[in-house]
């Protein structure tokens, strides 16, 4: 019989940037594909006003700016959090996040049995939170030069970087489908890990702790 | 040259004068107590002259600027501004005309304003517009060069308009791509607002000093607010009441243009409130989405006009476009076959180890 050892890993602001970010996610989807094709008709003329559109616009915003501090306070932890949280720690830049990367693609394609214990993220998961992390950017500057379009510094940003308003909404809703891929497939990867590790990682993100082996932490 | 041409029409009465004036000093975004100002700066003698050059182009921008439907703004921009040269509108034709562009150029150096309507043609260095034996990019540095400023008129002029539109056989470009070295204002639209030209004009005219521009270098009092965020249906999109397809109930009742294809909410102009040829109407006033014709490269990047985004080119497809839509549908589909096949062989694998442990 292994021993085990609970650790702590995700400190209380990581979490709340992760829920932070979870549902902001859930919400901006649901609005932005309304926004992207109204499918339900308004009333129509006559009967009492509800501003669907107008309403669903607000609460689209109203998640943007959620998803605006999450993804800042994600940034401020990927230099200063604890050591589980710092980009360090899981991006393959080092022959130690290498070689854990490797072994995380063959348990994850069944090649091997071993779960390698991280503690915090495997670096294959990291890695894919990073570059999602770096989409959120794009998200936000395109959201933000829709959002403001009489503003200087944003149209500024918006032009450098998207070009005409129609470029930014393309990327902004074509990035839109990668968010909600992502969600799909980190859900299922989680729920995967509950079942085929040891670390009890869906309870982690509520409790902020782990298990690790005591052997090998 | 104006009286020249015009001769048929008289001068303008006064009332229409004040008229007109009061309706581009209202489109400059200016306070009604600076009309008085504009007209001043109109009637003095030193009108600014001004050198047209065409290039690649329909001549509609000429047109909507002469049509007949309102001939007060015909006539104000022939009293406004002394037009030494204009393809279209001069008697002379041939060498002659030719010369008298020689003549102007070479008597208003450094003080004429040099407006320009359609694309300039770069490719095989530029033989797919020429005049005279001139290609138009020579003639256009010539010219441009000797200039107090440039004004591009239209979205050819601006942006290389329908020409320069994929595959852009002649290389057709703005003007911004060739004279960097000049002051430059961009007045797009296909075409654009008579009221945005000429108040450009005028405001040069009045404060001898540019507009306000954009980072396209389009006047804001123009160009400085979406078609969205000023159209009168803009009510029923806030209420969710969309037209489906022309035609349609809701097309009827003048509900938002959105879902076939409207680019108002990503086009800068001023078309809901200036609006076309005197009786008030513009585009989506008369039922028919925006196309976006203000925008840089509107003609590929606003298609398919009827349909609210563009497709995206799928990568290695070969020119295969694809709806936005449909890549993500798929890449969603085959994320959701990828997870169920993962979790079957996850599944297997467990009931085959339990195999083993027992
Ligand atoms: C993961 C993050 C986000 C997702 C998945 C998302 C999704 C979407 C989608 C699908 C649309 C419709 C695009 C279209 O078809 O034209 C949209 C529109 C928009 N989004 Fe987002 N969005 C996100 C983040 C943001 C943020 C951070 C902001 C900024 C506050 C923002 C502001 C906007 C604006 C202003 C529009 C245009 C609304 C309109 O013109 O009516 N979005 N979004
Ligand atoms: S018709 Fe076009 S510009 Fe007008 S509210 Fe609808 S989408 Fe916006």
């Amino acid at each position: 019989m292994m021993a085990y050892k609970r650790i702590k890993v995700w400190s209380v602001l990581l979490r709340l940037f992760h829920w932070a970010f979870a549902l902001s996610i859930v919400t901006l989807c649901i609005t932005g594909y309304y926004i992207h094709n109204p499918f339900a008709l308004g009333p129509w003329e006559g009967t009492p006003t509800t501003f669907i559109m107008a309403k669903t616009r607000l609460i689209h915003f109203i998640a943007g700016f959620i998803f605006i501090a999450a993804v800042i306070v994600r940034f401020y932890l990927l230099f200063f959090g604890n050591r589980f949280e710092r980009f360090t720690d899981f991006v393959p830049i080092t022959p130690r996040n290498f070689k854990r990367l490797l072994a995380t693609i063959k348990h994850y394609l069944y090649l091997s049995d071993e779960h390698v214990p991280h503690g915090g993220h495997n670096p294959l998961a990291g890695t894919v939170y990073l570059v999602m992390l770096l989409l959120s950017i794009l998200m936000i500057f395109s959201g933000l030069f829709l959002l403001f379009p009489e503003s200087s510094f944003w149209v500024g940003w918006g032009k450098t970087l998207f070009g005409t308003q129609q470029s930014a909404r393309l990327v902004h809703y074509f990035f839109f489908w990668v968010f909600l891929v992502f969600s799909l497939i980190h859900v299922y990867l989680v729920v995967w890990n509950d079942i085929f590790g040891c670390e009890a990682i869906v309870s982690s993100i509520f409790s902020g702790r782990k298990f690790v082996r005591s052997d090998k932490h | 040259m104006s009286r020249l041409l015009w001769n048929g029409l008289g001068k303008l009465k006064r009332r229409d004068f004040l008229k007109a004036c009061t309706i581009l000093t209202a489109a400059m975004g200016l306070p009604v107590e600076m009309v008085d100002k504009v007209a001043a700066a109109i009637k003095s003698p030193q009108r600014p002259p001004v050198i047209w050059l065409h290039f690649m182009e329909c001549t509609g921008c000429s047109e909507s600027l002469l049509r007949a439907s309102h001939p007060d703004i015909a006539r104000l921009i022939l009293d406004i501004i002394s037009l030494e040269y204009h393809e279209t509108l001069m008697a002379a034709a041939g060498k002659q005309a030719e010369e008298v562009l020689e003549a102007s150029v070479k008597k208003y150096k450094g003080r004429f304003i040099c407006v320009v309507e359609g694309a300039i043609s770069t490719k095989d260095g530029g033989v797919y517009c020429k005049i005279g034996g001139r290609t138009s990019l020579e003639i256009l540095k010539d010219v441009a060069s000797q200039a107090k400023a440039v004004v591009a008129v239209g979205t050819c002029a601006c942006f290389g308009g329908v020409q320069a539109a994929h595959p852009n056989p002649t290389g057709a470009v703005g003007v911004g791509k060739i004279i960097t070295n000049k002051p430059l204002i961009n007045v797009p639209g296909c075409p654009p607002n008579p009221y945005n030209i000429l108040g450009t004009l005028v405001y040069i005219l009045t404060f001898g000093k540019f507009p306000e521009l954009d980072k396209y270098r389009r006047p804001k009092f123009g160009y400085g607010r979406r078609i969205h965020d000023q159209c009168e249906r803009r009510p029923h999109f806030d209420e969710g009441r969309f037209v489906e397809q022309f035609g349609d109930e809701g097309h009827k009742k003048g509900y938002c243009l959105y879902k076939v294809g409207c680019k108002g909410p990503v086009t800068y102009a001023n078309c809901p409130v200036v609006r076309f040829c005197d009786v008030g109407v513009w585009p989506v006033g008369s039922g028919h989405g925006c196309l976006g014709c203000t925008e840089p490269d509107f003609w590929d990047k606003m298609e398919p006009f009827y349909e609210h985004l563009p497709g995206v080119e799928v990568p290695g497809g070969q020119g295969i476009i694809s709806k936005a839509d449909k890549v993500g549908k798929v890449a969603l589909g085959a994320a959701a076959v990828g997870i169920a096949a993962h979790a079957t062989a996850g599944v297997v694998k467990k009931i085959a180890h339990k195999e083993k442990e027992e």
